[in-house]
């Protein structure tokens, strides 16, 4: 956890004064004269970021000196990126097909595409599952909660 | 008290009844299936509330927190694997006690005491929550905001293993609440013109993507694990060994009471966790055992200990979000988007100006944990049987609940983009441990706190001298100094980290959680 605590300082440390130097004075106007200014918080909480995370990296790089590098695992292992990499493919591909075909095309496409991707093969599986869950949301919604979604 | 039996008026009816049941049978399946839990259930479900009366709405949601508290210690004792971390204690003996064929006995116990905690909190509830809300509304901004500033400082302290991620998580919950049109002088603030973002980034998609969605990336990366476990417990069909004898539950009530105070203050106090009440007992009732040296063979005290705790925890955390309008769980700040929807500001002024759905929350409550009971009691072999359900065919499903809850938010599949983009954030704070319960708080205590801290500063004529004036607010802001130091010299006591190994030994879980109290 101590790399990951260092990179993740340093990438929370450069976002902060980034914010602080960029996005801030580009996005939130200075205020009428006589009030609290609008960027005063966000640029406080900016500041809080960036010294407490220039504060996590010297501490997990001094820990890191003093402990003699032990090899640690890996915080995010190559499954649970390679996950996240491809539940976020099939949300682009469901979020697709509802912009340009229709909201049950997409829904369907999730469900399928999750399905797949979670390894399961099974023709009744992935024919059943899409249907039978797209007709309980439609009953849920439609029938007992007497609204639309779309 | 009259406004509670109208509260009962209100709730008795079969619709609401009906929905509070479906609340706690849903939450008692999710808090089973390892990995799913409260914090998930409540966030996809507020927006199937949306068409709800609100006594019907709230007790639905309040339903699934109670019955997602009670259902994790299904697969706690039956696979070892406890549906939430703060059932972790109960694995150490309900899990033995199922290898012996004991399971029915231990379940039921884990029931039983569930249902105790969890009522006698919510008594707990209803009786403090309204006259700390009398002394509450004495506080003025400046007190206020430093009352704010030490929850969030106490919350970042003890959530996570690191109070500095925790800071900084909470640091980012408050800068997020403050995109969109500032509230005084209507400038936007990080809104990049989208008119999306003028009104703020909603609480719901964001909670469901950090949440929920989140969490299903993390258990489908990790499928294989999950999928490997189940089936091997083989149940006893000896009477002694299904149900609870007599002298059992004499040992048991002590344990039980015990555990539901323990487990009501961890409650009150924010940022603590149902994970810090559950251990706590169960180091209690060892410490109180005669022969302490059993635990973790197949104490039923164990089971007790841990679920009375981990139920009361759930009720009296609301106390300061009813009281001061602060929440001190994930589950409070994600209820306070449900609230507030439904027409109930938290907070003390709610009590004035909304006494009837107080008591209907009130009421909805009490009748949650009574449904809790016959759902838990007769319900129970079919849930052991739904945490064999592999998760693979389970996730498909929330996903598209998360998806369709965020989209309701707004009818708009911008908050579908929300809900994805705090799920990457989500996602890398739970495996970087920044603690996303200090950031969800962050978030909701944000436009408060902003606000309290605008007031301040014109009210001390921005001179920090005239704090003198104010010594409620000295106090806090010597606690959130007071709470930095004592924390960063390590002393804090193990919250929700979600990494407590059930295989541990009672020994080791309550040695490091008493350890780690005393600073070492």
């Amino acid at each position: 956890m101590r790399r990951a605590n260092v990179i993740s300082g340093v990438i929370l440390a450069v976002f902060g004064l980034i914010m602080l130097v960029v996005v801030i004075p580009w996005q939130v106007a200075p205020g009428p004269d006589g009030m609290m200014s609008p960027r005063l918080v966000p640029s406080i909480m900016m500041l809080v970021v960036t010294l407490l995370s220039a504060l996590l990296v010297f501490n997990n790089l001094r820990a890191i000196r003093n402990e003699r590098a032990v090899a640690e695992p890996n915080p995010i292992t190559a499954a649970e990126l390679g996950a996240l990499f491809r539940l976020g493919v099939v949300f682009a591909l469901a979020i697709a097909l509802y912009l340009w075909v229709s909201p049950v095309m997409g829904g369907a496409a999730l469900i399928l595409g999750a399905l797949l991707v979670l390894g399961e093969r099974r023709p009744v599986v992935l024919i059943v599952m899409p249907a039978g869950l797209l007709l309980a949301v439609w009953l849920l919604f439609y029938k007992v909660l007497g609204t639309g979604i779309v | 008290m009259s406004n509670l039996l109208l509260g009962f008026q209100d709730v008795l009816t079969i619709a609401t009844l009906s929905w509070v049941a479906f609340g706690v049978i849903l939450g008692y399946v999710l808090g089973a299936l390892p990995g799913l839990g409260k914090a998930t259930g409540v966030s996809v479900a507020i927006p199937l509330t949306f068409y709800l009366q609100p006594a019907a709405a709230l007790g639905m949601l309040i339903g699934i927190a109670k019955g997602s508290a009670a259902g994790s210690a299904v697969s706690a004792i039956l696979l070892n694997t406890p549906g939430e971390p703060s059932s972790a204690p109960t694995a150490l003996d309900g899990y033995p006690l199922a290898r012996q064929g004991k399971a029915q006995k231990a379940l039921k116990m884990g029931l039983f005491a569930s249902v105790i905690g969890d009522f006698l909190s919510t008594l707990v509830l209803i009786g403090l929550a309204a006259p700390l809300a009398r002394y509450a509304l004495l506080i003025g901004p400046v007190e206020l905001c430093a009352i704010l500033l030490f929850s969030l400082t106490f919350i970042g302290g003890l959530s996570g293993q690191s109070m500095t991620k925790g800071l900084i998580a909470g640091a980012l919950g408050v800068f997020f609440a403050t995109v969109g049109l500032e509230t005084e002088t209507f400038i936007p603030r990080f809104t990049f013109d989208m008119l999306e973002l003028d009104d703020g980034i909603k609480l719901v998609p964001m909670a469901i993507g950090m949440l929920a969605v989140a969490e299903m990336v993390v258990q489908a990366g990790n499928l294989k694990a999950l999928d490997s476990d189940g089936g091997r417990i083989k149940d006893s069909m000896e009477r002694a060994d299904r149900v609870i004898l007599a002298a059992e539950w004499k040992r048991c009530i002590p344990a039980i009471l015990r555990g539901t105070f323990i487990g009501s203050v961890v409650g009150i106090l924010p940022g603590l966790g149902a994970s810090v009440g559950s251990f706590l007992s169960y180091g209690a009732a060892m410490k109180a055992s005669k022969t302490p040296e059993k635990f973790g063979t197949g104490m039923i005290e164990g089971v007790a200990a841990a679920e009375s705790a981990d139920n009361a925890v759930v009720p009296s955390s609301l106390i300061p979000l009813f009281a001061l309008g602060i929440p001190g769980s994930v589950i409070a700040a994600i209820l306070i988007a449900a609230f507030i929807l439904h027409g109930l500001t938290p907070g003390p002024l709610m009590f004035q100006q909304q006494p009837r759905l107080v008591a209907d929350v009130y009421a909805a409550m009490l009748c949650a944990s009574v449904i809790l009971l016959v759902v838990g009691y007769t319900g129970q072999r079919i849930f052991a049987l739904v945490i064999k359900a592999p998760l693979r065919l389970i996730i498909p499903g929330v996903l598209l609940l998360c998806t369709i809850g965020a989209y309701m938010e707004t009818s708009s599949a911008f908050s579908i983009y929300i809900m994805l983009a705090f799920t990457l954030l989500g996602f890398f704070a739970r495996k970087l441990d920044f603690s996303f319960v200090t950031f969800l708080i962050g978030f909701v205590i944000g436009p408060n706190l902003e606000l309290s801290f605008r007031q301040t500063l014109q009210l001390l004529d921005h001179k920090a001298v005239n704090l003198v004036h104010h010594p409620i607010a000295l106090v806090f802001i010597l606690l959130s100094i007071v709470t930095v130091w004592w924390i960063g010299r390590g002393h804090r006591p193990r919250a929700d980290s979600g990494n407590q190994s059930p295989a541990a030994t009672p020994d080791h879980a309550v040695r490091d959680l008493t350890h780690n109290h005393k600073g070492g």
